[in-house]
């Protein structure tokens, strides 16, 4: 919202000294975030004012005109479009260079041949209204030469507030509240209301009556929806532009001035914060000459068309002004286009209406429509507000268009509450909270100031809430002392560590594991860890032959690529294979992050524990990718090795009966660690990798973190042994076996053979045509170890026992070489 | 044989003055010691003889051998030092040995952990795939709460019993708040950690996947000035001891009073800056006291404790420390940006 630092000063006598940035800064630490503060006149930076000298016709085209421009130093030559210039007028020049509030960029251009230095402005162009039937022609008070900003009066200073910060404040829409918050943070006083507006409701009744007299109805059909209609009917209005003054004051609040009914509605809503509309009274008429309000909720299907020109589709949960016959705005957002001011007019009923927050903000976001009005209403504005608002626009008819009289009775269809209190609060409790003792005056002080008429009594303070922070934003003691402290100013309290008692600690395991992890990974294997995002899409999924049926999707997805819920690390893993592949050779990255499954799993959904959320998991995600497909195989299984020795936990591999199915079919093992499978190392398919663009090859590994923490905390082995006494003999043993013989069986048979039998380490691995072809050669250190020096003979013997079991069980020849 | 011995003793002992060049040196080594040496030879031949000359010999060939080996290793260390054609580039790198790299986020969060933990917070855990409940009804944002307009959210394609959409992508890590409060119940010290979702078009400035931590304090008389306490602690562990913090208000439905938490722009110290906008400080908090409303939820006696939260993002953190101003290098995975940590 766009502040004018003037009509600040309507209700708040600022002192000269004070700076606009001083403001603005206050406004930041105290109560909204000022973003931007700017002077109303560097709007028209480049824009001066100009004599036409001489006009000429164009000579290559019929439309344009050249003139010539004095514009005090030098003489310009423009070319201009618009019919309406002759020499001696005064205009308005944008030189080159300027940029017009409309965001146009004057730049030096040859318009059909001719050059133009600059452009003469309509009022459009330079955001001063819709007029773009001619340039607009100054007055006489206007000097050549001089910025334009100066003949336009243009002292008034903007300052930018972030919306965002007032999503919680219905007061703060409007000038009247800011300057309500700056009389307290400022410690000033503030214009009451009842001095700008004089009028009460009754005497609108009472003035003088117009010609025309309205029989004007309203009927709410849904007192929840709209929980106050109010409307009056005044005459003889004659639409024409709105004064200078109220021109200025909108512009400067970012709005642009329409008509003078339209811009007295305007200038209400961003006076008090009360959104107005007003209609043709002519239009409303039904066709039995009534003018009947009825504030109705829509029908399936009806269709109306806004002020926008645009059809809206409605349905039965939005609201709608009507008559009998049609609707004719939809309430809170936006008016229709049937009974729109135009110039005709002459006939108007003011609304000043309540509606419904909740209503309002589904409405127009199913519209996609939202408007001044709508930000308004959607932050629950005070009911109380329509009257002071309707008092006005009646007060600002009379004084815009003198001959305007009142034409109806007014309505006023109410049914709310507003829960102003009052508040107990102990100053104790205050000081509790605050951490600080305040002293009382000062408080009494501040919530006065804004507004909460506030007492001190014993050791308590009574706070009424006003109406207009009654609706949803002030309800609870902590509301004051928010409202105490901000104005207070936060800079001020004391700064204190707590005191707390020593509690046991309560570990997190799991974040203790995956630190662990991370430490593991990123040493000795020197893996670099990446995070990437929990999404997939159908393409990619595809691409791994991966049926994606199972998947929990989202309803709004921002891409299509990004549609659904990982249930593994790997097809994300698998692009950043191609982020990398052109520069690396060969590379490894893990990656530890949550899964997504639709089965539901172990984490309650509500606090009654009725319902279970969707089964997630952390897992822990490694690939590898390099050129030998068999060499990273074997690495990345020794990366899982090194992870789990850190761990100090067993692993070992196993065949996999379930294979991926993105797999290649060979390169496939599952990771075991006592007898709890814990994941798989698999490589991926060559053909599927060249489907998705990957130029290397690639073999992953993915663990469940949740398994392998229950097993680091029941498995780990974290014990000393007594160094040996005895001396071990270390013998080296290599055999042919069929290629189709297990690792894990001979190693288990070694181990088996005999009780000495220490460590078995495999230091070679051989597949050639020497040895034939389905066989493979494994060469062994084997270690024995007793509870005393075993003799060479003994070690002799149990190598040649060894050998021979290895014969009978896995028909294993000696390797003699 | 024991003439042999001392006039070969003596020849080598001679010649070996004369030596000034290590490669001589190793040939004459050779020449005497060698395998098929001078000296080898004569003790070679001592096997042929009887027991008792084997005894008395053996031992005097062996003392020579001894004498002469040492002569020879003397030698070759006062050659080795005074050798000087060799020389050694002691700038030559080092071998190379692969290193890994931890994301950056991870160190920063990993760093913030251990401050938390060393002033005794708990570190809770909550899903990422999160009820609207626990994201936002136990936070104070009913349905159509134009809160929600603050936080675009991703919403899951399932729908509950009353046909809504109950569940989301959690928006921030508050949504642990409350499950945190069921768990542990109070006093409560705790921080949760953790990635969060926004739906909403990424660019430079903007991703709808980013970090968060969360913190919350709940005691029987946690009040606001501890609040600053806490942050201004946090503050000045993260941007060094000269920071100060800030606070503002600012609208957060489960905190009242909410504020804003500012700390001295680390870069200008507090002058003004391209960075912080030339204000002088950096919006790194949003904080403020527990809503008695999330209390509840949480079953927690609002009546009894009272309490404060913050939470802020990682990403920007680490952005604003590394000066990167691309907010989704965190997520592309570009080794060119990740071994950099």
């Amino acid at each position: 919202m766009n502040l004018s630092l003037n009509w600040l000063k309507d209700y708040v006598n600022i002192h000269k000294k004070t700076t606009a940035e001083e403001i603005g800064k206050m406004l930041s630490l105290r109560t909204v975030e000022v973003e931007k503060i700017t002077n109303e006149g560097d709007k028209f930076n480049g824009v001066i004012v100009g004599k036409i000298l001489e006009v000429a016709k164009h000579p290559n085209a019929d439309r344009l005109q050249l003139a010539k421009v004095n514009i005090g130093d030098r003489v310009l030559d423009i070319v201009c479009g618009a019919p309406n210039i002759a020499p001696g007028q005064l205009v308005p020049v944008a030189m080159v260079g300027a940029i017009l509030p409309n965001g146009m960029e004057i730049k030096e251009a040859e318009v059909r041949g001719v050059k133009s230095s600059g452009m003469l402005c309509a009022a459009d162009e330079i955001g001063l209204g819709t007029d773009h039937s001619g340039i607009m022609i100054l007055g006489k008070k206007a000097k050549v030469g001089k910025p334009f900003a100066e003949y336009l009066d243009l002292d008034d200073i903007v300052l930018e507030v972030d919306n965002k910060s007032l999503s919680n404040r219905p007061d703060l829409w409007g000038h009247y509240g800011m300057a309500r918050e700056i009389s307290a943070i400022f410690n000033l006083k503030l214009k009451p209301l009842n001095e700008m507006i004089v009028g009460k409701l009754e005497d609108i009744a009472k003035a003088e009556r117009g010609p025309v007299w309205l029989d004007l109805k309203v009927k709410v059909e849904n007192q929840e929806l709209c929980p106050r209609y109010m409307a009056v009917a005044m005459t003889g209005v004659k639409i024409a532009d709105s004064p200078e003054w109220m021109k200025k004051r909108l512009s400067a609040a970012g709005m642009r001035p329409i008509n003078n009914i339209v811009d007295i509605t305007n200038y209400i809503m961003l006076e008090l914060g009360q959104p107005m509309h007003a209609f043709d009274a002519s239009l409303v008429k039904n066709s039995k000459n009534e003018h009947r309000i009825i504030v109705r909720q829509a029908k399936k299907g009806e269709v109306m068309e806004t002020l926008d020109k645009e059809k809206r589709n409605l349905d039965p949960e939005m609201l709608l002004i009507a008559n009998e016959e049609k609707a004719l705005a939809i309430a809170g957002v936006m008016g229709g286009a049937n009974s729109e001011i135009n110039p005709t007019t002459d006939t108007i009923i003011i609304e000043s209406a309540n509606f419904n927050p909740t209503s309002i903000r589904k409405t127009s976001g199913k519209l996609s429509l939202r408007t001044e009005s709508s930000v308004r209403y959607e932050k629950s504005l005070d009911p109380n507000l329509c009257e002071t608002a309707l008092l006005r626009a009646v007060d600002l008819v009379k004084a815009i268009c003198p001959g305007a009289k009142t034409a109806s009775e007014y309505s006023d269809i109410s049914n709310f509450v507003t829960k102003t209190g009052p508040l107990e609060i102990e100053a104790a409790w205050l000081a509790k909270k605050i951490g600080n003792k305040l002293p009382a005056r000062e408080i009494v002080k501040i919530l006065n100031n804004l507004g909460f008429a506030t007492e001190h009594i014993g050791h308590k303070f009574i706070v009424n809430i006003p109406t207009w922070r009654a609706t949803k934003d002030v309800s609870i003691a902590e509301d004051i002392v928010e409202e105490i402290t901000r104005i207070y100013g936060y800079e001020n309290l004391e700064t204190t560590m707590p005191k707390v008692e020593m509690e046991e600690p309560e570990k997190n395991e799991e974040r203790i594991l995956e630190r662990k992890i991370k430490d593991i990974l990123t040493g000795t294997p020197a893996l670099c860890e990446v995070y990437n995002y929990s999404f997939v899409g159908d393409d990619q999924l595809k691409k791994l032959n991966i049926d994606s049926a199972g998947y929990v999707r989202l309803v709004n997805p921002i891409a299509s690529h990004q549609t659904m819920l990982r249930q593994s690390l790997v097809p994300n893993l698998l692009g950043n294979i191609r982020a990398n592949q052109a520069r690396y050779d060969s590379f490894g990255l893990f990656e530890i992050g949550s899964i997504f499954m639709s089965a539901p799993g172990d984490i309650n959904k509500n606090s009654q524990k009725t319902e279970l959320l969707p089964y997630q998991e952390k897992h822990l995600g490694i690939i590898l990718a390099g050129n030998n497909d068999k060499e990273i195989f074997a690495r990345a299984k020794g990366v899982v090795e090194h992870l789990f020795a850190s761990l100090k936990l067993p692993a070992y591999f196993k065949e996999k009966d379930m294979k991926p199915v993105w797999s290649d079919g060979r390169m496939v093992a599952k990771i075991m660690s006592g007898a709890t499978e814990l994941g798989m190392v698999v490589k991926l398919d060559s053909q599927l990798a060249k489907r998705q663009g990957l130029k290397k090859e690639a073999v992953m590994a993915e663990i469940g973190l949740k398994n392998l923490l229950v097993l680091y905390k029941t498995a780990r082995k974290e014990s000393y042994e007594a160094l040996e006494k005895y001396p071990s003999a270390t013998r080296d043993l290599a055999f042919v076996v069929d290629a189709k013989i297990l690792y894990n069986d001979i190693k288990d048979a070694i181990a088996g053979s005999n009780p000495s039998v220490k460590d078995i380490e495999l230091f070679d691995v051989y597949e050639g045509d020497k040895l034939g072809s389905g066989k493979k050669s494994l060469a062994f250190h084997i270690t024995y170890q007793a509870d005393r020096t075993l003799t060479n003979e003994e070690v002799e013997t149990f190598q040649k026992d060894l050998m021979k079991k290895l014969e009978e069980k896995f028909e294993a020849k000696l390797r003699d070489f | 044989m024991n003439e042999k011995l001392q006039k070969i003793k003596q020849e080598v002992i001679d010649n070996l003055n004369k030596i000034r060049d290590m490669n001589v040196l190793r040939d004459f080594e050779t020449k005497i010691m060698g395998r098929k040496g001078e000296l080898t030879e004569i003790l070679r031949g001592i096997s042929a003889m009887s027991d008792e000359d084997k005894k008395n010999i053996g031992r005097l060939a062996n003392d020579v051998k001894m004498e002469l080996s040492a002569k020879f290793e003397e030698l070759k260390d006062v050659l080795g030092k005074t050798k000087s054609d060799a020389i050694i580039d002691v700038t030559l790198p080092g071998e190379k040995l692969p290193q890994g790299h931890l994301h950056p986020i991870t160190i920063i969060q990993n760093d913030l952990e251990d401050f938390f933990t060393s002033l005794g917070f708990v570190i809770a855990d909550g899903p990422e795939l999160e009820s609207d409940y626990y994201n936002f009804e136990a936070l104070n944002i009913p349905p159509h709460h134009p809160a929600r307009d603050m936080q675009d959210t991703f919403y899951i394609d399932s729908k509950n019993k009353e046909g809504e959409y109950d569940m989301v992508m959690r928006t921030h890590t508050s949504n642990v708040q409350v499950r945190a409060m069921q768990k542990f119940g109070a006093p409560l010290k705790c921080i949760m950690p953790g990635k969060c979702y926004r739906s909403e078009a990424t660019d430079v400035r903007h991703e709808h996947t980013f970090y968060q931590i969360e913190g919350l304090m709940i005691g029987e008389d946690i009040n606001m000035s501890h609040l600053k306490g806490v942050l201004e602690a946090t503050a000045k562990h993260l941007y060094g001891p000269d920071t100060k913090v800030r606070l503002r208000p600012k609208f957060y439905p489960f905190v009242e009073p909410g504020v804003n938490g500012e700390v001295t722009c680390f870069l200008c110290k507090g002058a003004g800056c391209r960075l912080c906008k030339n204000t002088g400080w950096l919006e790194v908090f949003g904080a403020g006291m527990t809503h008695p409303n999330v209390l509840r939820a949480g079953g927690i006696d609002p009546e009894k404790y009272q309490g404060f939260a913050f939470g802020f993002g990682l990403n920007r953190l680490v952005m604003g420390s590394y000066g990167i101003e691309d907010i989704r290098l965190f997520n592309s995975g570009d080794l060119r940006f990740l071994t950099q940590f």
